[in-house]
């Protein structure tokens, strides 16, 4: 099940991503309509992770491309912005949390220039909108896991990006830091910006996102939720080995959204 | 100290030498030595000191000189060819980088030191002299070589100096500099380059053995006394450049003394004080800090006990307590109760009268309340809010109690709707 939409804001072709000799994202295909908010789902070790970096250029592509506003990235950088795992960097680095979000501003400042009153001003303005304008120089090691997402959040701000893609940014929060982030990717897309997110959690997908992108090494649907979060697309992207799916069931019924188009009913 | 003096006033040339191209190398290592620090690079380092011998002994091999820009130039290219190759291996196999660098270093150190033993066999008279690349001699250094070192110096501050912003967030987090498209390859190259250059110079007075200590020493150090790069930088630095005249001072008065192994112990007793002394993240600082809590946690706690002898008896919450009493009523070590008490009064939170007798004051009496009707609050809130079984819950509080914030107390009696009794029945004192 894979729905395509005119003038994609994001488009990937046959996308592969082999680590080691071994695929880790295989043919994916598939395109993003502008103004989404996009969960990319996926068991463990399904190449959600993969997918973003891919598109970003960062792991080599085996086949493929990804067009971003119908252009290749290189063109439309400054539209683009990038969010890794907060556990990807050694928070032990000595920086405080503006001098983090500041880095969002380093391509607007320009090789060898020393950063401007404007970029601080902007970058203070986005630790404001994840509520850490407190903690502007403290040391990021001293925040806890849920304040240093939002100072990566920060700092993905400060970028002014169009497109935001998100490797997990609501792995191992506080649920106070979660709803935060969560309001202000609802934010973040009434403003038209488009949002992909990994993201692992079931239960609450189906209530953040409004498109999906299933996968499991292959890319198994992708299209908006109503179409895309079924029951059948679920049990096929996790291979049926998961125990969450009995609650899926029930999310499923609860919600009353229907699972295939000709309303057969559930069991 | 006359020879101080004298070593002060730089006014023999071979001292000047060698205090300048030290402190100079100094500089150098530690400003480029704390990215390779905060990149997690220091056995790179290590790497690339012993991968430059071979090129030092082809180039002189092959120029018959040792014009020190001649074997920079070959230590150099080996330096940089052993970068390729550990990146080579542990990208194109199944050997992981700890085991490339392992394999790399003591292949190209291997063939350095056959290459010089081929040399030295060779009975060709300019050669004495090049074994100092292994321990370095300082007291070689020379006019010429001041010239190289300075110049270089220069050079590499300045490229550090404008890349700064690079190569912090080069180091902090690469996925994401490489994401706004800066151009990441080039970073590393440039960051490479000048990372062999330092090595290649320090050589000659440090050697390839030390060459890495003096790379790394300096930005370890300086990492305990800020949180700030631009600040760890300049540290690193000036903790480089004291090594450096320190090092030179005690070969000039000793001159027995090797100058590069002197520079590295007076880095490694830097290294060794800051990490002992250092604020916040010093041993000393920790070790405080662990004393003061503990002091508090023994305070608070014999106010509880003056609080709980009064609340479980006669109800007397000011009357005078003796040592045995509250000995017998709570287990302590009996000379940190004594210190405890002495101090307690000191801070008038007690009243010694007569003979070793204490009684709580009118503000020790509220502390006592206080830290009692936390843990209970504390023991409710764990039973309502996290279904800890009642049993179960007295350690828990028995911690919490001495954390817990007026503030925080205020939202958790808040949360807790101001209850009267704990769940063991006792009566929560207001």
């Amino acid at each position: 099940m894979i729905v395509n939409v005119p003038n994609p804001v994001i488009e990937v072709h046959d996308l592969t991503v082999i680590y080691n000799r071994k695929p880790a994202l295989w043919d994916a295909d598939f395109t993003i309509p502008k103004g989404k908010l996009v969960g990319i789902v996926g068991p463990n070790g399904a190449g959600k992770s993969t997918l973003i970096k891919a598109i970003m250029g960062l792991v080599p592509l085996s086949s493929g491309h990804a067009e971003l506003f119908g252009k290749p990235l290189d063109e439309v950088r400054q539209k683009v912005s990038y969010v890794p795992q907060r556990e990807s960097v050694d928070w032990d680095f000595p920086a405080s949390a503006l001098d983090v979000v500041l880095m969002g501003r380093y391509r607007h400042t320009g090789l060898f220039r020393r950063i401007s009153k404007k970029d601080r001003n902007i970058a203070f303005e986005c630790l404001k909108k994840v509520r850490m304008e407190a903690f502007a120089n403290r040391q990021i090691a001293q925040l806890s896991g849920g304040q240093q997402q939002r100072v990566f959040l920060a700092r993905a701000l400060a970028q002014q990006a169009d497109i935001y893609l998100m490797d997990e940014p609501f792995a191992g929060i506080d649920a106070t830091t979660e709803s935060a982030i969560v309001d202000l990717l609802f934010e973040m897309r009434s403003e038209g910006k488009t949002i992909m997110v990994v993201h692992h959690d079931l239960e609450s997908a189906y209530e953040y996102f409004d498109w999906f992108v299933l996968l499991n090494t292959r890319l198994v649907a992708c299209g908006p939720k109503e179409e895309v979060f079924t029951q059948d697309l679920l049990v096929e992207t996790y291979g049926g080995k998961m125990n969450v799916l009995a609650k899926i069931g029930e999310l499923i019924r609860e919600n009353t959204f229907p699972v295939r188009e000709d309303n057969s009913p559930l069991r | 100290m006359e020879n101080l003096i004298e070593f002060l006033s730089l006014s023999d040339p071979n001292v000047r030498y060698v205090v300048l191209g030290m402190v100079l190398l100094g500089i150098c290592s530690g400003v480029v030595g704390s990215f390779t620090f905060l990149r997690k690079r220091a056995l790179l380092g290590d790497a690339i000191a012993h991968s430059v011998l071979p090129g030092v002994c082809l180039a002189f091999m092959i120029g018959g000189t040792k014009n020190p820009l001649f074997l920079l130039v070959g230590a150099t290219i080996t330096g940089w060819l052993s970068l390729i190759v550990i990146d080579f291996i542990s990208n194109r196999s199944r050997i992981k980088p700890d085991a490339a660098i392992g394999l790399v270093l003591s292949v190209f150190f291997g063939v350095g030191i056959l290459l010089l033993t081929s040399i030295q066999g060779s009975g060709n008279a300019a050669q004495s002299g090049l074994d100092k690349f292994l321990f370095g001699k300082a007291a070689s250094l020379i006019g010429s070589d001041v010239w190289v070192f300075g110049i270089l110096c220069a050079v590499m501050t300045l490229v550090v100096i404008l890349f700064f912003k690079e190569f912090k967030l080069l180091s902090f987090d690469p996925d994401f500099a490489h994401s706004i498209g800066l151009p990441i390859r080039l970073l590393e190259i440039v960051l490479a380059t000048i990372t062999v250059l330092t090595v290649a110079v320090g050589i000659q007075a440090v050697g390839v053995v030390l060459m890495s200590a003096m790379l790394i020493t300096p930005a370890a150090a300086a990492r305990y006394w800020t949180d700030k790069l631009f600040k760890m930088v300049i540290l690193a630095a000036i903790f480089g450049a004291i090594s450096g005249i320190l090092g030179a001072y005690v070969s000039y008065t000793e001159t027995a003394m090797p100058t590069g192994p002197w520079v590295i112990v007076v880095l490694s007793l830097i290294a060794f004080f800051s990490m002992l002394v250092a604020p916040k993240r010093g041993v000393w600082a920790q070790y405080v800090i662990q004393k003061r809590n503990q002091n508090k946690i023994h305070q608070e706690n014999v106010l509880k006990l003056f609080y709980h002898i009064a609340e479980k008896g006669d109800q007397q919450f000011r009357a005078a307590r003796s040592l045995d009493e509250l000995l017998s009523r709570r287990e302590f070590p009996t000379s940190i109760l004594k210190r405890t008490l002495t101090a307690l009064t000191k801070k008038e939170l007690l009243d010694k009268v007569g003979n070793n007798q204490w009684k709580l004051t009118d503000e020790g009496e509220e502390r006592g309340k206080r830290v009692v009707r936390l843990h209970r609050l504390w023991e409710v809130y764990l039973t309502k809010y996290l279904r800890i079984a009642p049993d179960h819950v007295h350690d828990d509080a028995e911690a919490m109690e001495h954390v817990i914030t007026p503030e925080l107390e205020a939202e958790l009696d808040k949360l807790l709707d101001y209850p009267a009794t704990d769940p063991h029945d006792s009566k929560i004192p207001r």
